[in-house]
């Protein structure tokens, strides 16, 4: 360390390839290294002196105070991240034609600078462009997605697996029991699947249950999860669903399905539907609970004639199973 | 859970000293940005073999606890890596505290987690290297885990080192769901270079 | 760390207590006339001393000595009688004033 001269420092913080730049506690620049020059386009003659949020009104002044102040406050490093805020200044960047993105990407380091009597004086900002480590994650998350998407969905019918249900159940459920909220869960099942299949073949079961999987995604909101629990079985989770809700849209989902036949390559196939309908309370404990008294409704449907909806009720309901 | 003595009794004594008085004035951040009272505990200093970390750990939080957990490397006169820990339960009571009444969007909790993370590491180590008259720089602390078994947090095969000091701190706030585990990780090197700051320590008293 | 704050000279038996529960048994025994108490302790943390010991007539000195510098910490222990808050480190001028506010250095 002693054979550099001591002269070189400064030299070295002006030109190092990340933007330096300081603040005091009015939040006024003391340094602003020739990084940031060369990106804001502004001299450090020209900003020296002068709060930062005047002379970069693009800067999230409320958000970007809480954290400077709270270095002074607490003495700590504090740190922003591209992943949080994608950046600070709007500085372009160097990936024009591969980027995709506005401007640089940035992640900051705040750091307190001491004084000789222990108060914190200033804080020095490092900033590093992660342009280049933004994009690159942003393209892994894509494909992450993607092959997460995949992973959630039936090879048959396109909407979501069991996995996937049994996921989005066990969150609904969690969110429901914490927040004190309610949700419906319906499951059906195609009456009659074996005749089906025994009468149009294999192939022409998978297109009535292709149908059912699009004709029923059309009647949803876009926060009900739909998918196919196994078999000719469906599952419906509906957040915020009453027992009004939940009956009016199993006959809307039972008529869409009795309306209509399914269409395998010009040969029609009629199908209809058996469901059971249960709603969440704060009794029930797990979410196989709500399963188990959809599957007991279910049953009663299909004893009663097929082709409706049953909503389980635990005095009728709870003598079989 | 046989590790060499690289820290003596003595050293560890004035250690979890000097860490008590570091997690004094991390609790007292913590309770300054979330405006409730602070529960400290008292800290615990084990040198582990690595292979017995992910157990300990687990023994630390409760066994099949959900967490999220940040990570943040420190660099200096010690280098290691700190691992701040939630309970999931936990996790969902720090929005409520921080004053967001609604349901916070993930990328918003996460931040909120960061933050606290990152107030908890600095205002703890920062204590410790303080009193040992240690200096140290901060890395940018990162989500490491989102809600997963705490038995599934620490991978032995990805550790590079043989021993780490695990110095454990517990947070919980009064009336609160809220409790996080603080941890510091260090290689041998970084524990002996520790043992030798805090000779010079004991001995200015 | 405390007791080379505490004054040189003074000529007194110094019990010392792992924990809250070995810190009453020594009150019990008769061996505390001023008690410089953790906060953060195991089995019995310093609140739960300075509660039972008010149960038993408190008839000690208590000076807490903690790292815990919350406010309502300080607040706290005084209402449960104790009758100074040192924060730690200790700085030993600061324990020496105590003592002789309270008349106890002899």
């Amino acid at each position: 360390m002693s054979q550099v001269p001591a002269q070189w420092a400064p030299f070295i913080v002006d030109r190092v390839d990340i933007g330096l730049f300081v603040l005091d506690r009015e939040h006024r620049l003391l340094m602003w290294n020739q990084f940031m020059e060369k990106h804001s386009g502004k001299k450090a003659e020209e900003v020296l002196g002068q709060n930062v949020y005047d002379c970069f009104p693009e800067l999230p002044r409320k958000w970007l105070e809480k954290k400077i102040n709270s270095v002074f406050v607490l003495r700590n490093f504090a740190f922003t991240s591209w992943e949080q805020r994608a950046y600070l200044f709007q500085f372009a960047h160097s990936r024009p034609i591969t980027g995709g993105i506005d401007f640089m990407q940035q992640n900051t380091t705040i750091m307190p600078v001491v004084g000789a009597d222990g108060n914190i004086e200033a804080v020095c900002v490092s900033l590093f462009d992660v342009t280049d480590t933004a994009i690159y994650q942003r393209q892994l998350n894509e494909a992450l997605a993607a092959l997460e998407e995949s992973n959630n969905r039936d090879g048959l019918t396109g909407i979501f697996n069991r996995r996937h249900l049994q996921e989005r159940l066990t969150a609904e459920f969690e969110r429901a029991h914490r927040y004190n909220e309610s949700f419906a869960l319906i499951m059906f099942d195609l009456d009659h699947f074996k005749k089906i299949n025994d009468n149009f073949g294999h192939l022409g079961g998978d297109a009535v249950l292709r149908t059912v999987g699009k004709r029923m995604t059309e009647l949803l909101r876009k926060s009900d999860i739909f998918g196919r629990y196994g078999g000719e079985e469906f599952m419906l989770v509906l957040p915020g669903t009453d027992v009004v809700g939940a009956l009016t849209l199993a006959e809307r989902i039972r008529c869409a399905a009795e309306s209509a036949p399914a269409d395998w390559d010009g040969t029609p196939i009629p199908f209809t539907i058996s469901m059971g309908i249960s709603i969440y309370q704060p009794e029930h404990r797990k979410p196989e609970d709500l399963i188990h008294e959809t599957d007991l409704a279910l049953y009663f449907s299909k004893k009663n004639g097929r082709n409706q909806a049953t909503r389980f009720d635990p005095a009728v309901h709870k003598d079989i199973g | 859970m046989s590790a060499p003595a690289l820290l003596s009794q003595d050293q560890t004594d004035a250690l979890q000293e000097v860490t008590n008085i570091a997690m004094g004035q991390a609790g007292s951040s913590l309770a300054n940005i979330l405006g409730v009272f602070v529960n400290l505990s008292v800290p615990r200093i084990r040198v582990l073999d690595v292979v017995a970390i992910g157990a300990a750990i687990s023994d630390m939080v409760g066994p099949d606890k959900e967490i999220t957990a940040a990570r943040q490397s420190f660099h200096g006169t010690m280098r290691g890596e700190a691992l701040v820990i939630y309970d999931q339960e936990g996790c969902m009571d720090l929005a409520d505290l921080m004053g967001y009444e609604e349901q916070l969007e993930a990328s918003a909790e996460r931040e909120l987690i960061l933050d606290v993370s990152n107030v908890l590491v600095g205002a703890c180590l920062g204590g410790i290297a303080d009193l040992l008259e240690a200096t140290l720089t901060y890395s940018a602390p990162s989500i490491m885990a989102e809600r997963i078994p705490v038995d599934r947090l620490i991978d032995p095969k990805k550790m590079t080192w043989n021993y780490a000091l695990l110095v454990e701190v517990n947070f919980t706030l009064e009336e609160r769901n809220f409790t996080s585990h603080l941890t510091f990780l260090m290689p041998e090197e970084s524990i002996q270079s520790m043992g030798e700051a805090i000779d010079k320590f004991m001995e200015s008293f | 760390m405390l007791i080379k704050s505490l004054p040189t000279e003074w000529d007194i038996e110094i019990t010392q207590a792992a924990n809250g529960l070995e810190a009453l048994e020594g009150y019990r025994a008769g061996k505390a006339e001023i008690m410089f108490l953790d906060l953060t302790m195991p089995e019995l943390d310093g609140y739960g001393v300075l509660e039972q010991l008010q149960k038993e007539g408190l008839n000690t000195f208590v000076i807490v000595v903690s790292a815990d510098i919350q406010p309502i910490a300080q607040e706290r222990v005084r209402k449960l009688g104790a009758v100074a808050f040192c924060k730690k480190p200790v700085n030993p001028q600061e324990i020496q004033a105590i003592l002789k506010q309270y008349g106890i250095v002899l």
